[in-house]
Formats: structure tokens, sequence, C-alpha cells
């Protein structure tokens, strides 16, 4: 750690020359409860640390006419807590309430659970489920957008390339009849990370329903969508033979590994089980 | 919660400071942040130690290459095996009296053969952490792997690995024979059979072995430790071929032991390092290297058969434990005698057969921990009992009432148990506290009910001839000192001295000045484990105490002109007894509210208001004080309590006496359970103890609660995952213990028979609070979905496996 740089930019015009001039060494460092544990563990030594913590423009919760949008730096604290956030996607607040503990949340941002790209990241599920896109500036200036769904691409690997930082997360107002369910499972009622984690968004038509986004953590080497069973339900009246049928489809969708939280038996049978719950909370 | 205290008549009027829920001296500096613990002190020109540690859980040690971290800039030291003038010493257990038997090999840095992953290899001195750090890295260690054993029925077979270098990895075993257990079982009518497993855990303290020494003026090897044992200031000499007086330990206050500092931590390397460089050197170690490298609790095997006859009286139970002790003996054979002497629990059975093993592997050796072999065997036990229960339709209060034992009844080493013994009244206040039962809110949801009893022995074996003392003063101003050399490890053990001294000599709590923790200052009081704190410590203070107290009355006796017998000593004065008003009865006192808690920062003012009218019946104490010193009559004295001894039982049939008192306690668990998901919700815990007498009802409180969670962590979570002596759990990300928002409500009631042999009639409830958690957790899961969890943690996925969803 001793040969590490650090440099703390204090706008976002810095931050870009920054990452632009040095983008094959820099990393990016928002509240490090990922970056420093991984440092002193051995398993990241970066040359140079850019921290995002003074960059005002990073850190906000917007809300416009159809969209809402996040800046990366905000902490999932201020996410638990924000009163846009509970009433346009309380599947958010309610995974931000419930990830690590109240220090953790104080530091921990939600561009940072994004780019470390872990299987659990807890805001993860109801973002994907949420449909949201992540906004993305690369070196020279330039922006680009991704939608979630394609950003995370393997075991801890996303589309980020090199000296390239997330600068918000937008997603879209859902509208009265779209109503979601979040389930996250842990060995404990609090600081714990996830065996299995579901989110659900649903949007009904009468006992139609038109539109399903299922988001399944800690089953796959990333946070997935499970489009099969999403497919599964659009469209069609929800039935106890249909959820059956689509506790079924995730078992097989879903490839969990056994560990020391658990095994794969025991995530893939829990995952059947909250994916049943949300989709019954939702609708209740 | 506020602690119920059961038997309100025996909150005995006549004590001002015992018996009061005060706040303890230590508790602002705790609240504010200024207590200083072990890793919080610094000396200039201090040096920061690190250790090597093995990478392999069984290797042959080749060679140690140290060359390349000496080189570097910054270290100024390091050290093998070969630097130790005596690397291999034997435990016994580190305190006043060298007891023989099954002592266990100490070795300091490791040669020859690698016992366990995280074994000491090599120390580093360093000017900075970081610097020792990599100086740790750049050691070079030559390795011959070898295959190793991590299963103790393994590693028990003949032709097993061997893990050290004896003739066998069976470190020692144990019987208890009663009756006839054929007969006993012919007699049954129904009999249960199962085996139970529990893992090993960790205590998890807050705060991690950690240490600072120096050299003194003198030449005395001073070492500020966290620790549980000042007395190892004997065993650190030993290893360095010193004088033991040239070896001092202080411990400051503790950040939680559990058992875990009962055994040498950082202290051996810290005077080896000091010893060589002449510096300074602070060791704390990392979370990784606690979990990895320092004393577990014993995971165990239990089979049980337990028969009962119809109407539900237990005549047999044939139990077999095997205890996984891991690569180094240490406290492994005691732990296991407990266990053996244990095994059955508060219950009365005529045919008793026991065996009991303790075996080496190669997984992170196994210590004292909390219960101390109490935990392991009451699981099994009080699953047992609810299983037969089960199966005669009788309920668990019913079936543990036809078998609780009674006072005066003999337990089935043979011993009697002649104090108060008050389980049966613990279980049915449980009962009743625990009130309605819960409503199931959804269909998933089933609730259930557990309760579990256990008998747990405070204070150590009688063989061991333990000793305590202390020293208790009076200063001319009639402030008081003690000094006693316990070790706080955070239950108040010095607070309870303060407050003895202050009962005895009649001043507030406030004037009470206790000095503890340092070897070559404060009168060794031996360890502060085995529940034995508060018996013997505060058995020696009691006894100084009550010898300067005899002394000051024969003084005011002859200015008041009368005889000792006469006096009462009390806030700061000494009077004729029935003389004040308030004890006349003109002003009523009632214990709980004549007691003003005024608070300031730093020290709780006790004062009790009094009025007093006649002057020649009254002299205050201050007075009695100057004129004892001015005819020389000493006000202070150094006691030595001296607990009842019995010489060692008989090994063939575990006949006899080991411990000199029980503490008798049952807990009963409400949860609520997913059937789904498996998830289990603690609803409510309910801790009943008979304590004797509570000296601080505060502090027992926070033992009794303390206890409850230390258990349900147990039952629910805790466990150190081990794959071929790797430790897959080796930070708190991975070993779970419960959080704040995992603690459900806590209810104590304490029982004060005043039957115990502590000061004032006390029993020990540190250990006792934690060893029926578990089962009552368990039992509770069982009634909840009718099928029984055999193995601890009780995690969601064994539920949902033991219902045949998985
Ligand atoms: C005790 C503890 C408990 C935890 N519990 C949970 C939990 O329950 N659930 C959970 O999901 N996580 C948990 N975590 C993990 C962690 O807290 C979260 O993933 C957190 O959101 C990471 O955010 P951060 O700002 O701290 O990231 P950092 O550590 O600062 O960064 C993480 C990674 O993201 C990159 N990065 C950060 N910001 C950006 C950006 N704007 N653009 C591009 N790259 C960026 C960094 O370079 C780094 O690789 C826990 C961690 C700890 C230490």
């Amino acid at each position: 750690m001793d040969n590490t740089e650090y440099l703390r930019p204090s706008n976002l015009k810095e931050l870009g020359q920054i990452m632009a001039g040095h983008k094959n060494r820099a990393t990016v460092i928002a509240g490090g409860t990922n970056l420093i544990p991984q440092m002193r563990n051995g398993g990241k030594s970066p040359e140079l640390i850019v921290d995002i913590g003074d960059i005002q423009d990073f850190s906000f919760i917007m809300e416009d006419d159809g969209f809402i949008s996040i800046g990366a730096a905000t902490t999932i604290a201020e996410i638990a807590s924000s009163d846009i956030v509970s009433t346009f996607s309380p599947i958010l607040a309610s995974s931000a309430r419930e990830l690590g503990n109240p220090l953790i949340r104080n530091r921990a941002t939600i561009g940072g659970n994004l780019a470390n790209a872990s299987p659990c990241a807890d805001t993860a599920l109801p973002l994907l489920a949420l449909d949201a896109v992540i906004r993305i500036l690369s070196p020279g200036d330039k922006t680009r957008n991704v939608v979630l769904n394609n950003f995370f691409h393997g075991y801890r690997f996303t589309d980020l390339g090199k000296g390239e930082i997330i600068t918000r997360i937008i997603f879209p107002k859902p509208d009265d009849e779209t109503t979601g369910s979040q389930i996250k499972i842990g060995l404990r009622n609090a600081a714990a990370i996830s065996v299995a984690s579901i989110a659900v968004m649903l949007t009904m038509e009468g006992k139609i329903c038109r539109k399903a986004r299922i988001a399944a953590g800690s089953v796959a080497p990333i946070p997935m969508r499970v489009s099969r069973v999403e497919q599964l339900l659009e469209n069609q009246e929800i039935s106890a033979t249909l959820l059956e049928q689509c506790k079924a489809i995730m078992k097989k969708e879903i490839s969990p590994i056994s560990d020391i939280r658990g095994s794969a038996e025991y995530r893939s049978y829990v995952t059947a089980v909250i994916l049943e719950r949300n989709i019954q909370r939702a609708l209740s | 919660m506020i602690a119920k205290r059961a038997d309100t008549e025996s909150v005995k009027a006549e004590y001002r400071v015992i018996g009061k829920p005060l706040p303890r001296h230590d508790a602002w500096g705790k609240v504010y942040g200024e207590t200083k613990y072990s890793n919080d002190y610094k000396l200039p020109n201090m040096l920061y130690g690190k250790v090597l540690r093995s990478r392999y859980a069984a290797a042959r040690l080749l060679s140690i290459d140290t060359r390349d971290a000496e080189k570097l800039p910054g270290v100024v030291s390091v050290m093998t095996a070969k630097d130790v003038q005596n690397n291999e010493t034997v435990t016994r257990f580190g305190q006043t009296h060298a007891v023989g038997g099954f002592e266990g090999l100490y070795r300091v840095l490791a040669d020859k053969k690698i016992r366990f992953k995280g074994e000491a290899v090599a120390l580093v001195a360093a000017e900075r952490r970081d610097i020792a750090e990599k100086a740790i890295d750049l050691i070079k260690v030559e390795y011959e792997p070898l295959e190793g054993v991590f299963d103790p029925v393994a590693a028990m077979q003949p032709g097993a690995y061997q893990v050290g270098e004896d003739k066998s990895n069976v470190i020692c075993s144990y019987k208890v024979r009663k009756g006839n257990i054929e007969e006993g079982f012919a007699h049954a009518d129904v009999i249960v059979e199962n085996t139970y497993r529990v893992p090993m855990v960790d205590h998890a303290y807050l705060e991690p072995e950690s240490g600072m020494a120096w050299l003194d003026d003198d030449g005395v090897i001073t070492i500020r430790a966290a620790t549980q044992v000042i007395e190892h200031f004997r065993g650190v000499a030993d290893v360095l071929g010193l004088p033991h007086n040239k070896v001092r330990v202080i411990a400051p206050m503790v950040g939680g032991g559990f058992g875990g500092k009962e055994d040498i931590t950082v202290e051996t390397y810290l005077a080896l390092l000091v010893w060589k460089t002449g510096r300074p050197v602070s060791l704390t170690y990392t979370r990784e290297e606690s979990i990895i490298a320092h004393g577990k609790r014993h995971p165990y095997i239990m089979r049980y058969k337990t028969g009962a006859t119809k109407d539900g009286k237990l005549v047999a139970m044939e139990a077999e434990l095997i205890s996984d002790a891991g690569g180094y003996v240490y406290l492994s054979p005691w732990v296991l005698l407990y266990s053996t002497v244990q095994a059955t629990g508060p219950y009365d059975i005529a045919h008793v057969r026991v065996d009991t093993h303790t075996v080496l592997t190669n997984n992170t050796f196994c210590s004292a921990n909390r219960g101390f072999g109490g935990p392991q065997p009451c699981f099994a036990y009080e699953s047992q009992l609810d299983e037969l229960a089960k199966q005669l339709n009788l309920s668990p209060l019913e079936i543990r009432k036809r078998n609780y034992l009674h006072t005066g009844d003999a337990m089935a080493t043979g011993r009697v148990l002649e104090h108060r013994v008050e389980t049966e009244q613990t279980a049915e206040k449980v009962l009743e506290a625990l009130g309605p039962p819960s409503k199931p809110k959804s269909p998933p949801e089933k609730i259930g009910r557990g309760v579990a009893s256990s008998m747990t022995s405070y204070g150590r074996m009688m063989f061991l001839h333990d000793t305590s003392r202390s020293f208790v003063s009076l200063d001319l101003d009639g402030s008081v000192t003690v000094r006693c050399g316990v070790q706080d490890i955070g239950g108040g053990q010095a607070s309870s001295l303060a407050q003895i001294a202050a009962e005895i000599l009649g001043v507030p709590l406030s004037d009470v000045n206790v000095y503890i923790g340092d070897s070559a200052l404060t009168p060794l009081a031996g360890t502060t484990t085995a529940t034995r704190q508060l018996y013997m410590s505060g058995n020696a203070t009691l006894k100084a105490a009550r010898v300067v107290r005899d002394n000051l009355l024969k003084k005011a006796a002859e200015i008041l002109n009368t005889s000792p017998e006469n006096l009462d000593l009390k806030d700061r004065e000494i009077f004729i007894q029935n003389h004040r008003k308030d004890t006349l009865g003109l002003k009523k006192t009632d214990p709980e509210c004549n007691v003003n808690y005024g608070g300031t920062r730093k020290a709780v003012v006790a004062v009790e208001t009094c009025v007093d009218d006649d002057s020649d019946r009254v002299v205050a104490l201050e007075d009695v004080v100057k004129a004892c010193a001015a005819e020389g009559m000493p006000l202070f004295n150094v006691a030595q309590f001296n607990a009842p001894t019995r010489e060692l039982i008989d090994f063939k049939t575990g006949q006899g006496k080991v411990f000199a008192d029980f503490t008798f306690g049952t807990q009963a668990i409400e949860v609520s359970v997913d059937e789904e998901t498996g998830k289990v919700t603690v609803l409510k815990i309910v801790s009943c103890y008979d304590v004797g007498q509570a000296i601080n009802p505060l502090s027992a409180e926070g033992q009794l609660e303390g206890g409850a969670l230390y258990g349900l962590g147990y039952g629910m979570m805790e466990n150190v995952i081990m794959e071929k002596g790797i430790t897959l759990s080796p930070t708190l990300a991975e070993y779970l213990i419960p959080t704040a928002v995992d603690a459900p409500d806590v209810e104590t009631i304490m029982i004060e028979s005043g039957g115990g042999v502590g000061p004032f009639g006390a029993k020990g409830i540190g250990e006792p609070s934690c060893v029926p958690t578990a089962p009552a957790l368990a039992n509770a899961v069982s009634d909840a979905l009718g099928v029984r969890i055999y193995e601890l943690p009780i995690t969601p996925e064994k539920i949902l496996k033991a219902l045949g969803k998985i």
C-alpha cells in the first residue's frame, strides 16, 4: 500500500482529466468499503487511487418528469432515507436499508456497489428490476449509457473500460399499475451478505400481468435478470399453477454454488420460495 | 430489561451496599471511551511485533531463512525457535499451584512438526507495523507438507496420522460408572438414542489478543496485556530462563475474555522481543489471527442413550463424548473432565455410564471457552429429555420435575449436593414468565417453545487447591483501598470487590478505590476463569475487610465505652446498634429507596441519609481511624481465602468430588419458524438462575443477558468452519455472531437463596448463564416443527433438510 498514489479531484472536469491521463493505472475509490478490504487482503494493489468523495455533483437523488437519477457517489444511507426513493422505488429503499450495517451504509456508495459487481450486490437487484440505466463518463469527456442488464458481463467483470467511471444511475418512475417487492435471505438479521435475494416489479392490467421484471442475486456469477420467468408471467393471469411453473423455471435458470453460507440446493430452494412470496406481495 | 428478583424477602434489608443495583465504578470511563485497553498504550521508541504463522496444518518444518527479513530497513529483530531458550514447556494452569497430571506441551515457536495452520513460526520486531508485516513476507520457510488428520474419530483409530510426537492422538479419556447400565436399560420403558454434534466456536471478543511490554528500570520485563491470568508471568519467565520475579504482568481492563485469554496469548512473544531488543514492543493480533491461530471451544460428537420408565423417571444414561482438541493439548483434558462430571446434567439417574475422550487433530487448537465443557453435553442431554417427554406424552417441564436433583441428592459421580439446589424453581419461573404462547401470523409461521436446565460448576476443581488473596486498608480520612490481583474482563470483577469492602467498612462505594491485575504489586488472586473471582477473591476481600473492621470496632468500643458486639458501622460512622433513628423505626428505611444515586462523570456516589442524635453513642469513622493510627493499630490486612479441597477423583469410576458447588438455572425460549425458508426468529428468552446473592444486581443481570446471547449465537449461527485444517471463516464477515437486531427480548429472573459458597452466599453466574440457551432453542424449534436438529448451529438450511424440503 505504501507505493500507492492518491488523488482527490474536486470537480468532474478534473476527475475526467485524471482518468483520461492515467487510464491504465487509475482506480476509483468512493466509500472504500470494498476496495480497502481488498487491498488489505492482497486482492488488489492499485497504483493510483482517485477519490471521488469531494466531487459534489456526484451525490444527489433527483426526480424529474419521468425519471429518478441517483449520483454514483450517493451513499447507501442517503438512499435508504430518501423520500424520493421510498416513494418511487420502495424496493430500492428497502434493499439499501438491509445492506451491511450503519457504519457501512454511511460510507458505501451505489456506484461502488454496482462497479464492484459482486453477485450479492444488494442494490443491483432492485435496479435491474427497475430497468435502470448506468451513465458512464469515458476518457475524452465522452458519455455513454448502458442498460444495467448489459452491464454485468461475468463474475466481478463489468462493461466498464479503462479510465471509465459511473456518474449516475437513472431509472423510469414506475406507473401506478406497477408494484414491486424485494426479499433478501441472509444468515442473520443485519450485517449479512445475501445467500439468495430476489427483486420483482410487476405491471398489472386487472388480473393480467403486462410486464414482469425479476432479478436474482447470489445464485449466479452476476446479479441477473431471469427473463424466462418474466416471459412466463407476462400477459398471463397469475395463478397458483403459473407460480409453480415459475418456481420450476427459476430453479433451472439460476446456477448457484455451494459455499460456507449455504449449499446450492438450499439456495435454489429458497430462491423459488422468495420468488413466489415476492410475486404475492407485489400483488397484494 | 430490568431483572426481576424472585425472592424479595431475601433481599436482605441489613445490607447497605451489597445487593444494590449500583452503577459500576468503571462504567463511565467505558461510556466515554476513556478506559485504556491493552492496545491503547504507547511508549517512546516502541517497536511493533508481528508473528509469522504456518501456511500448513500438518507439515515438517525443514528450514527457515530470515536473512532477507533482517536486511529490510526498519527491522530490528527476527526470532525463530532456535532463539528461544526454553522453547518447550508444559502448560499447567499458570497459577499459584502447579498440579501434576495432564500437562500439555507448550511450544513457543514451531520446530519439527507443524500441528495446525497458523501455528507461530517466527517473530519480528520493527520500527513500524507495516515494516513488520513486510518482514514477515520476506522470511522463507521450507515445509514438507504431511497428510494430517482432521477428524477426531479418524484420529483415534490405530495407525492414524500422528499429530504430535507422542504415540497416540488420544490425549486422555475419563469414565463415570454408577449402578449397572444393562439393568438400567432393562427397567426402561422408553429408550432414545441419538448422536449430537456441536461446532468449534470462537470467543469473538471486541478486543483481540493484545499487549505491550518493556524493560523497567530494574531490568524486569513488564508486560501489559489483555489476559485473564496475570500469573502466566511464571510461564513466560520459564521460557526465557529468568527468575520468576524478573517478569511482571499487568492486566488493564480487558475487552472480553470468555476463556480465550486464559492461555498465554501475546505475552511470551512480547517478552522474547523485549529481552532481545531492549526496547518496548507492542503486539496486537488481527481478527484473522485471533480466529485462525488462537484457542477455540471444542467441537464434540456425543452419542447419548437415555432410558426412562412409563412415568418419566430416568433410569439409565449412557453417553460417549469425543472432543476435538486440535493441534495442541492446552486445557483440553480439564475441559473434558468438566464435561464428564456434568454429562448427566442436573438429573438424578440410577444407572450411568459415561465415556469421554479428547483427541489431537490438525485443526486449530481448542481450549477454554465460557462454560468450559458445559455447553456441549447440555445440548445433548436436554435434547434427549425432550425426545423422551415427547414419547411419554409428558410436558418438558413435567419430565424435568420428575428427575431434577435436589439439595442433599447425589450426582452420578457420587458427590452429594450439600448446598442449595433450586433448579425446579428456576424452571417454573421461566415458564411462568414466558406467558401465554404467541399466535402465528401467517401459515408458514410456526410457534414453538423450549426449555433447558443446567448445572454448572463455579470455582476451580478442588484438587487444584485454589487460593486467592486480597489486601484491604483504611486511609486516615476513612477512604478505602483494595488491592487484589484480579483481572477485570468486563464482568464487574473489580467493582464487586469494592462493594464488598464498602459494605463491611461502612463507607459509600465511591470511597473505595480498587487496584487490580498487577503480578508484582497486587496480591495474587488467581485467574479470572472458572467463574471463580467473586467466589474466591470476594471471599478473600471479605476476610481482609472483616479484620480491618474488627480492629476499628475494638477501638471504637473503647471510645464509646461499650463492647464491639454492640457496634455497627454505616455511612462513615460507628454507632451503638439500634441507636440510630432510622434503625429505631422513626424513619423506616427501605433498602431500595433510601439510596440516592447522585451521579458525577467519574464516580457515582451512593448516599444514605441518616440522622444521629446522640454524640456519645456515635463516633465518626475518621476519628476512629486517627485514634488507631496514633496507637499503631493496623488498619490494613492481606487475607488469603483457601477453597475447600479434595484429592483427585477415582479415574476408574469417576466417583469423587471435583467442584465446591454448582449454579443451577433454566432458560425458556419462544421462537417463530418460517417453515418455507427455515428462518428462526427468537421472540423471547427468559433466563432464571439461583444466583445465591446478587452482589450487584445490575452486573448479575448483565451476565444473565449476555450469557443468553452468547448461548444463542452458539445455537443459531456461530461456527468456525474448517476444511482440512484451513479456517474458511477467518473474519467476522464469515464468522457470524448475533447483532443487536438478532437479540431478542431477554427477561432475567434471579433467585437469591443465599446458598452459595461465595461471599454473602453468592454463587457464580458468569459461565452458567450461557449453558442451556442452545438446547432451549433446539427444543423450541423441535416443538414448532415436530422435527429435531441434532447439530449446532441450527441454520435455516438444516431446518429445511430436517423437514425434507431439500
Ligand atoms: C462489513 C461490510 C458489510 C457489507 N455488506 C454488504 C451488503 O450487505 N450488501 C452489499 O451489497 N454489499 C455489502 N458490502 C460491500 C460494499 O459495502 C458495497 O458493495 C458498497 O456499496 C461499495 O461501495 P463503495 O463506495 O464503498 O465502493 P469502493 O470500495 O469505493 O469501490 C468498489 C469498487 O467500485 C469501483 N468504483 C467505485 N465507484 C465507482 C464509480 N463511480 N465508477 C466506477 N467505478 C467505481 C472501485 O474502483 C472499486 O473497484 C459490505 C462491505 C463491508 C466491509
